[in-house]
């Protein structure tokens, strides 16, 4: 479930995404780029606990609240795809 | 048609917080807030006081219905996840067996299941009775210690806190009545076949949510017609994620003991029933669902459908 374009603060996807590779880089432990159409569980090695891991480092590091809730995990492969539904699906905490 | 007459839990009083667990259970700050914030885990019960046999007699004085009833019990079943948890010759079913007067009922213990062993015994249950004369009845027992980190922790996913309950079981009782059990048990995620953890959580929601969908179906109804379903309490994000994946809402499902309790190994479902019962969640007629997982030589996913 990946929140339209429309509906996205593009400015705060920016963020996720610059947030999101910074600490993927550290837990899979890569130095190489973390590009947006990265598959996050074939090609990065992403598990669900490392997905959650993640997701948590996310929140902190942005001051957000992740609707975990409406996540989908098997629709959102790619870190560009999880990157937009944060940036839908969060709010300041 | 198989029901439950009555049901009796006991969780004990002594609450540890989750930041108190982190050192005995090796847990990292991380591994602690995640718990916390995704898990929705809390606090976790513990009764260092009580050994295995106490934690079931706990449960079975709180089961009034039994009292003058103990002749019409034929089985006495312990639903369990671990598979030893005293040494030989010790036997705690047996003892409590014998000291609240049911050492003429035969009594047995359910372990192929782990977690899901609870609801096996009920099924097992039903089916006994049928042969049986009308008014035979079975208690079913769950409750276990917490005892090792193995048993505290299963890594990233739940902590385990210790309960018991007891169950009484009818062959044709009038209170909730199970309409369907479904069970699947996977061989295949036996560690002995190597790692496959990764694949076994790949697969947890779309097969939990597969056996739920065939136990609602072959009960007649629709996932529509379910007034409430009692989860193992494994942790909340997976019920979300769950209940995300079968357009179930979420709110239908009781979770409120995940953050009180911890995961109660085969103790769940019950605790979760009388938690249903005392808020007043059932109404005569109502349909719920149990459904739970077991983990550990092997994974069984199992879903019961219920009418109050």
């Amino acid at each position: 479930m990946t929140a339209p374009d429309a509906q996205v603060d593009s400015a705060l996807r920016e963020r996720v995404v610059e947030a999101m590779t910074t600490v993927l880089k550290r837990l899979v432990e890569r130095e190489e780029p973390i590009t947006e159409d990265m598959q996050m569980a074939d090609e990065l090695g992403v598990s669900s606990s490392l997905g959650l891991e993640l997701l948590l480092e996310v929140e902190e590091q942005l001051g957000i609240q992740i609707d975990v809730e409406r996540m989908r995990p098997d629709e959102l492969l790619t870190v560009g795809e999880l990157a937009t539904f944060i940036a839908g699906h969060s709010r300041p905490w | 048609m198989t029901a439950l007459d009555a049901v009796s839990v006991y969780t004990p009083a002594f609450r540890v917080p989750l930041e108190d667990l982190a050192d005995p259970l090796g847990l990292t700050d991380i591994q602690v807030r995640l718990f916390r914030r995704f898990h929705g885990l809390d606090q976790v019960r513990f009764d260092p006081d009580r050994s295995p046999a106490e934690l079931l007699r706990a449960a079975v004085e709180g089961l009034a219905e039994l009292r003058g009833q103990e002749h019409r019990v034929r089985y006495v079943i312990h639903g369990r996840a671990m598979p030893v948890v005293v040494p030989y010759p010790h036997n705690p079913l047996h003892d409590v067996c014998r000291e609240l007067g049911l050492g003429h009922a035969l009594a047995f213990t359910v372990t192929q299941q782990s977690c899901a062993s609870g609801l096996l015994a009920v099924e097992l249950a039903g089916r006994l009775l049928a042969r049986d004369p009308d008014d035979a009845l079975a208690l079913v027992l769950t409750g276990e210690k917490a005892f090792t980190r193995h048993a505290r922790l299963i890594p990233g996913t739940s902590l385990f806190g210790e309960g018991a309950s007891a169950c009484l079981v009818s062959a044709n009782g009038p209170r909730d009545r199970m309409l369907s059990f479904v069970c699947a048990q996977r061989g295949e995620f036996d560690g002995e076949f190597g790692d496959r953890e990764e694949e076994f959580q790949r697969q947890y929601r779309p097969s939990l949510a597969e056996v739920i969908n065939r136990a609602v179906a072959d009960a007649g109804l629709t996932l529509d017609d379910i007034r409430l379903v009692l989860p193992h309490n494994v942790n909340v994000v997976t019920w979300q994620r769950l209940c995300s994946l079968m357009d179930f809402p979420v709110q239908r499902v009781l979770l409120s003991n995940v953050p009180d309790h911890g995961h109660l190994f085969c103790t769940d479902a019950f605790a979760n029933y009388r938690t249903a019962r005392e808020r007043d969640l059932l109404r005569e007629g109502d349909h719920y669902l149990v459904a739970t997982v077991g983990a550990g030589a092997g994974a069984t996913f199992s879903a019961m459908v219920f009418q109050h």
